[in-house]
């Protein structure tokens, strides 16, 4: 099927160097709606979340100010598309349990965020870094003067290197402090750059590179998906895996992650793609116990021994594999 | 197997997206199911997204 799709799309690339060929001879100019030019980026006008990645933010600021730790600050990293003049945020990926967080302070685990934008980006290798959302615990819901410090630096640094699109990062501050409306299960905007559910509120902000201060950034909803959503479920899992598998993706072709349900609850799955036909290395992972499979053909054969570590585990059954031949 | 023509639409996509391929080195993309033609994006490194992520600064 593929092959014929590259017989039909180097035919139409013939066609189109035909075509551009007596384009070029007749001095016909290419209209500006066929031709792709890199993209051109303005200010931020607004952000856009989907419905689900708002709940997300919402259910989960809820949910970590119910838990032992729930005075710190905690937050999500954001990825999603940065269009010419607007941002849509498509998927937030969680500090987790494993930040570096006190009632002043957050700094994310970003080995399982950067593992978890992998697995989100296998489905939508567009998504890109829009920004990032944290909390105050009091009632501050404007960016401190050390976040400056360090969001300023880091717009910077990434302009620089041409990893944020569009030259703006975004900043969402949650807080607690929402005012109390007659219906505390609706969502409502006091402002434009104000989402409130009952008391807790998220406040949005932009941020370029020579911008001397954060600017309220206009937010609004639109219908889809938190594409990360399945993995807060793993997500325990790809903290304590998070290395290894990053390192597995990377020197490994044909990796890929999924989240399955187990008589336990979710658990991570990664297959790896092996030389013989309709055969699949897969990896069971919760956070008690990884299990390795070999998949022969919907056959699954369980693998006769444990390993905690599961790139090295991964690569005994492979070895394991290749003696057999 | 199941062969058939494009139709108009998808044939004007599917050159749009060769010349963005040619030109501006965007990603043409196919859908992991079928292998069929799935529109084209300017797709973002896994680096560029990845030193973002691992640069984002501790929050106050």
């Amino acid at each position: 099927m593929f092959q014929a799709v590259v017989r039909t799309a180097s035919q139409l690339l013939q066609d189109l160097q035909r075509s551009l060929r007596r384009q070029r001879g007749s001095g016909h100019q290419t209209s500006a709606a066929s031709s792709p030019s890199p993209p051109k980026y303005w200010p931020l006008e607004r952000l856009l979340l989907t419905d689900s990645v708002s709940r997300t933010l919402f259910e989960e600021y809820a949910t970590h100010r119910a838990e032992l730790r729930g005075e710190e600050e905690t937050g999500w990293v954001l990825l999603g598309l940065r269009g010419p003049r607007e941002a849509l945020v498509l998927a937030t990926l969680p500090a987790g349990a494993l930040r570096d967080a006190s009632t002043a302070h957050v700094l994310f685990n970003s080995a399982a965020q950067a593992l978890g934008s992998r697995i989100v980006r296998q489905a939508d290798r567009r998504l890109a870094m829009i920004g990032v959302v944290h909390t105050h615990p009091g009632s501050l819901r404007h960016p401190t003067d050390g976040d400056y410090r360090g969001d300023s630096q880091w717009v910077k640094s990434l302009c620089e290197r041409k990893a944020l699109r569009g030259g703006e990062g975004i900043f969402g501050i949650g807080t607690a402090d929402g005012e109390l409306t007659a219906d505390p299960t609706v969502a409502h905007q006091p402002r434009p750059h104000v989402q409130c559910l009952g008391e807790l509120r998220f406040s949005w902000y932009a941020l370029g590179q020579d911008d001397a201060g954060y600017r309220p950034v206009p937010v609004e909803l639109t219908l889809g998906p938190d594409l990360a959503r399945p993995l807060h479920d793993v997500w325990e899992v790809i903290e304590i895996h998070a290395d290894r598998l990053d390192r597995l993706y990377r020197q490994q072709a044909g990796v890929i992650f999924q989240v399955v349900s187990g008589s336990r609850g979710p658990r991570l799955a990664v297959n790896v793609s092996v030389a013989e036909p309709d055969t699949v290395v897969r990896v069971l992972l919760d956070e008690k116990e990884v299990r390795y499979y070999l998949d022969r053909g919907g056959e699954w054969l369980a693998a006769g021994f444990s390993e905690d570590r599961v790139d090295r585990g991964v690569y005994l059954l492979l070895a394991d594999l290749a003696a057999q031949q | 197997m199941d062969f058939r023509p494009l139709n108009d639409t998808e044939r004007r996509q599917l050159i749009h997206a060769l010349r963005g391929n040619a030109e501006s080195d965007r990603a043409i993309l196919m859908d992991r199911r079928d292998t069929s033609f799935a529109g084209t994006a300017e797709e973002v490194p896994d680096e560029e997204v990845i030193l973002a992520i691992r640069s984002v600064p501790c929050h106050y």
